[in-house]
């Protein structure tokens, strides 16, 4: 080999090693069974979005679709309807065939116990309309009201959904359901998919069903609970604020912001409480389904060290206490509404809120 | 000055564990009859810039229709947002290291009047006020809000800063959000410099080529 062929080997080798992207991020791009299993769910949820639309009338199809990149994405909230009026097909208005398919679609697109968080939330939403278990609520929520034109504000049959951008395995689109406490907003791009953000909450947040109990965010309460009381001293005293926390800091309305973060950080907890902390996260990471959900958990994973987590309220379980869990990708924030029986959470990435990251075209 | 206006964090903390058990009581019916002020505050090289966002609860709407409609004719004029914007900042303080600043008000948002008595009327404050020209290190922000203390639930919070040569320090706060202390520092400008990882390629570059290059004595057999 003479010197100058040398040189430039050396040249070449020397800049692969300067360059800015770390190899495990060239890694990461290479097709793994990983992202096969993404896409293939992917493709379920297309197949099960186009059982629905196939299911509608003209008009359904019509109200269901939207354009990708129109405002419909940020309409959400967690008011019930008659407060908050939302786009897209009505669950009261769909035959028990199109229920039937909008329910399929979520079971797909969802965990198992995503999807039955939404049932429960939903379903907490069903004894709201049939029990004054609104009496406590927030502005809005109370036994009786009517919303325009008389409807009921408050059951199952007054949850949405809407396609922002057509079900496409390549092209980013938006799967959006919602009503009251509920917005799930699952954008998908090929392999890749977000939920984030999104709004999962319930009133009431214990009841009764079918001979059973059910507390739709009773794990996320619980686990909470366990970690703050897992904590040393000194932790809490880093973990716990210093103010009472009243709502939802970054709820509906507040994309794009973030705050300063605060608490304990995560890097001064010990290997247990990390993985306590990250099983309070998966909680909301989970909704979506399995194959997203595990790459979204080892992302947050990753950054764990810099993940804080923040409480305010008392610390023994069945008390009404705000906490946030907020990393570089992460913010969950949990709000009790004046109460034990109504809660509000919202869960953002701030580098991917409705798929900015991923759904570039 | 802003000193002594808040407390160490471990009698914060200590505080905040026996307010808990105070707060648990008004907790359990606020929202409707409160009204919700957020205030974020962002802070550049140069200015401040705070978002406030107003949502009264049903049962304190028509007190908040009542001063803001002041001709009680059903809607809202100019005038009439103006002036309640006006009475909004009026009762906010800010000061940075003792300085008092003075936010002028970028923008105003109202929704209809109905939208307050559904609860979902949510007034939006953007102000700003410019900082003095003052040397790189340590800076505090202190922000307070006496806007209707009668009904008030507040939140206050900074948000992350988008320069990097801006860093929350930290953030200090009464139990009810009303006062917000924020220390945070300014570095100042970095040297203008190639990035490290160009400079170890020169630098490689010119010891390899330099090896390459260099003299050969031939050796004897």
């Amino acid at each position: 080999m003479t010197a100058a062929a040398r040189l430039v080997l050396l040249v070449c080798a020397l800049a692969t090693a300067a360059s800015p992207l770390p190899l495990s991020a060239q890694r990461a791009a290479s097709p793994t069974a990983a992202s096969n299993s993404q896409a293939a769910t992917t493709a379920r949820i297309v197949t099960a979005a186009k059982a629905v639309v196939t299911s509608l009338d003209e008009a359904g199809r019509r109200k269901v679709q939207f354009p990708f990149d129109s405002q419909q994405k940020a309409k959400w909230s967690n008011f019930p309807s008659g407060i908050f009026e939302r786009d897209g097909i009505k669950m009261g208005d769909l035959t028990a065939a199109q229920k039937d398919a909008v329910m399929n679609l979520l079971s797909v697109a969802l965990s198992r116990d995503g999807f039955q968080k939404v049932r429960d939330i939903m379903r907490g939403d069903e004894v709201l309309k049939t029990t004054d278990g609104g009496r406590g609520g927030p502005r809005g929520g109370g036994r009786g009201r009517s919303g325009p034109g008389g409807g009921l504000i408050f059951g199952e049959d007054l949850y949405y959904l809407a396609f922002v951008g057509a079900p496409s395995t390549t092209d980013p689109w938006m799967l959006q359901f919602g009503g009251h406490h509920l917005a799930i907003n699952l954008t998908m791009a090929g392999s890749q998919a977000t939920m984030a953000p999104s709004l999962p909450a319930a009133q009431p947040a214990t009841y009764a069903f079918e001979g059973r109990t059910v507390r739709p965010l009773g794990r996320e309460n619980d686990k909470a609970f366990a970690l703050i009381n897992a904590l040393d001293e000194k932790q809490r005293g880093q973990a716990i604020l210093g103010y009472r926390v009243s709502d939802l800091v970054l709820g509906p309305g507040q994309d794009g912001r973030t705050i300063q973060p605060e608490g304990l950080k995560a890097s001064a907890m010990t290997p247990a409480q990390q993985t306590m902390l990250l099983d309070i996260v998966r909680e909301w990471a989970g909704i979506m389904a399995d194959a997203y959900a595990e790459p979204r958990i080892q992302e947050i994973r990753g950054s764990i060290n810099d993940t804080y987590f923040a409480w305010s309220g008392p610390t023994i379980n069945g008390s009404a206490a705000y906490f946030r869990v907020q990393g570089p990708t992460l913010v969950i924030e949990y709000a009790p509404q004046g109460s034990v029986e109504h809660i509000h959470t919202i869960y953002r990435d701030p580098t991917n809120d409705y798929g900015a990251k991923i759904a570039k075209r | 000055m802003t000193t002594g206006r808040r407390l160490p964090n471990g009698r914060n903390t200590l505080i905040v564990v026996a307010l808990v058990g105070l707060i648990g009581a008004p907790l359990a019916a606020h929202r409707r009859d409160e009204y919700l002020q957020a205030a974020r505050l962002d802070m550049t090289l140069t200015r401040v810039t705070l978002e406030l966002d107003l949502t009264p609860g049903i049962a304190v709407a028509d007190s908040i229709i009542g001063d803001l409609d002041r001709n009680r004719d059903g809607t809202l004029a100019k005038l009439e947002k103006d002036a309640y914007a006006a009475q909004v900042m009026s009762a906010i303080d800010l000061e940075l290291g003792g300085r008092v600043l003075q936010p002028q008000v970028n923008a105003v948002t109202f929704p209809e009047l109905a939208a307050f008595r559904r609860g979902d009327g949510t007034i939006r404050i953007e102000a700003a006020a410019d900082l003095p020209s003052l040397p790189a290190g340590d800076r505090e922000l202190f922000f307070r809000n006496r806007f209707r203390p009668d009904v008030g639930a507040y939140l206050a919070n900074a948000l992350a800063p988008q320069n990097d040569r801006v860093t929350v320090l930290a953030q200090h706060r009464d139990p009810d959000q009303r006062e917000l202390t924020i220390d945070y520092a300014v570095r100042g400008e970095p040297s203008v410099g190639l990035p490290w990882w160009v400079t170890g390629v020169v630098a490689a570059l010119a010891l390899t080529t330099a090896f390459l290059l260099r003299p050969r004595v031939a050796l004897g057999g």
